[in-house]
């Protein structure tokens, strides 16, 4: 008898289970209940947001398998009142695989803003491509936001190889162009321009470009795990990197007035 | 293993050697090698507790796919429980496999021109997994016997991977053992 009991108890272990549980493989690009165009969903939300002449966002990275630390951040988060909407930039997966980045997603999800993810080293690796397309969107995109344009990018240029195509800097020359209804431009990727996994060959050219807009307010980065702000070709442009979320910093970003400050949070 | 199946393919006079001949085949839908994979399955103890499988498993594009998978899994069922003539119940059974992915954005080494060593410390392509089985043996010989064969077996069985469980033991507290243990069903047949 009791083993009926046993087997009935097992089966229904079984149904509970399965819904959430059901897995194909590590690397598979979705399952069923996977989210889809994130930064879609998010930019229609934001440009709902009725904001006010304060225009103030987080800058973080690197949420790779700090999912405790992820919470703590969305706790922080959501107490600064004004935040427009959170970057988080590359690297949100540490192996690419579809389950991190979904563990993540339903933390920052419980943000009160929107947020933007940006596609990092880490992210590439394995099948992580094709999660991150399907479950946020294009590696390159951009949006307009209180006429400030956000250039978000790919410049894990090691990932591609140093193949010289990434970054796309004809992508990003156009996209730093002069045009109707944009005030300032800020450049968003995950690897910045420094020696290393950054595509040497490309780096004075990227300066140029990112530089080279109407009226470039600062260059956003994460991937080095340390707080830092840089300035090349004697211009006053920050390239400013956030530390990562292991480290419990990121930046908060206000542009008043078309003037850009940033300082850096703990938490 | 095949070159040594060789040789004694050619001493034993042309005839195939007997340990090599399955005895079992086996069919799973999830369970991480595959949205279904088909394999053989060896029994390694004579006592019908261990078992050892070698599967292919297939993801369709609408799976999020498509990809190809091998795994060759590892099986022991310690506690055996007569349900009744024709019915045994193996609640609790333990293993390990191992799954290889192919694919070009998938590696066993990462690039040398690339990357310096350690810069990624895990492969791609090279999962090891554990697992915890529930399986129901019946015997077909009792019930079903036009169809010929030995036994008949259901199975579920839950597993994880390595970087499953460092995410996991990193994060106790935000992430939960059930987050990290994924499922699958299967069906043997025995000869």
């Amino acid at each position: 008898m009791y083993s009926r009991i046993f087997l009935y108890l097992i089966f229904s272990a079984w149904l509970l289970q399965s819904c959430d549980s059901i897995e194909y493989s590590p690397n598979q690009a979705f399952d069923a209940e996977s989210p889809k165009d994130i930064n879609k969903k998010n930019l229609k939300w934001l440009a709902e947001t009725p904001g006010d002449d304060t225009l103030r966002f987080v800058l973080t990275g690197d949420s790779q398998r700090e999912y405790i630390y992820s919470e703590k951040l969305v706790e922080t988060i959501n107490k600064i009142p004004g935040v427009d909407f959170v970057i988080l930039d590359g690297d949100i997966s540490d192996f690419g695989l579809l389950q991190e980045m979904e563990w993540v997603n339903a933390i920052f999800s419980k943000l009160k803003m929107p947020y933007l993810g940006v596609i990092g080293n880490h992210d590439l690796v394995a099948n992580g491509e094709d999660v991150f397309q399907r479950m946020y969107g294009n590696l390159n995109y951009s949006f307009i936001y209180q006429g400030v344009k956000f250039v978000c990018h790919n410049t894990n240029s090691r990932e591609a190889s140093f193949n010289g195509y990434v970054p796309d800097l004809n992508w990003l020359k156009q996209e730093m162009a002069p045009e109707e209804g944009v005030n300032a431009y800020i450049a968003v990727a995950h690897v910045p321009p420094y020696p290393g996994d950054f595509d040497p060959a490309l780096v004075e050219n990227y300066i140029n470009v990112v530089n080279g807009s109407p009226n470039t307010l600062a260059a956003l980065f994460a991937h080095t795990h340390t707080a830092g702000v840089s300035y090349f070709h004697d211009q006053n442009i920050p390239y400013i990197v956030t530390n990562a979320i292991e480290n419990r910093e990121f930046v908060l970003v206000e542009i008043v007035k078309g003037k850009l400050t940033y300082k850096n949070v703990e938490y | 293993m095949v070159a040594a199946s060789l040789m004694l393919a050619t001493r034993s006079s042309a005839q195939f050697p007997k340990f090599l001949i399955p005895k079992s085949v086996v069919s799973q839908y999830a369970g991480s090698i595959g949205f279904v994979s088909v394999g053989a399955g060896y029994e390694l103890f004579k006592n019908d507790r261990g078992s050892l499988d070698f599967n292919y498993g297939y993801i369709p594009k609408n799976k999020g796919g498509v990809l190809h998978i091998l795994a060759a899994k590892f099986a022991y069922r310690p506690i055996e429980i007569k349900v009744n003539k024709w019915a045994k119940l193996y609640p609790v059974n333990p293993g390990a496999f191992i799954s290889y992915h192919f694919g070009p954005q998938f590696d066993t080494q990462w690039d040398k021109d690339t990357y310096e060593k350690g810069y990624y410390w895990w492969s791609t392509a090279v999962r090891p997994h554990i697992s915890i089985g529930t399986e129901l043996k019946l015997d077909a010989k009792k019930i079903l016997p036009s169809l010929g064969v030995k036994a008949l077996r259901v199975y579920s069985e839950f597993n994880t991977n390595e970087l499953y469980l460092i995410s996991y033991y990193q994060n106790v507290g935000s992430l939960s053992i059930t987050d990290i243990f994924k499922l699958g069903f299967g069906v043997r047949v025995d000869f």
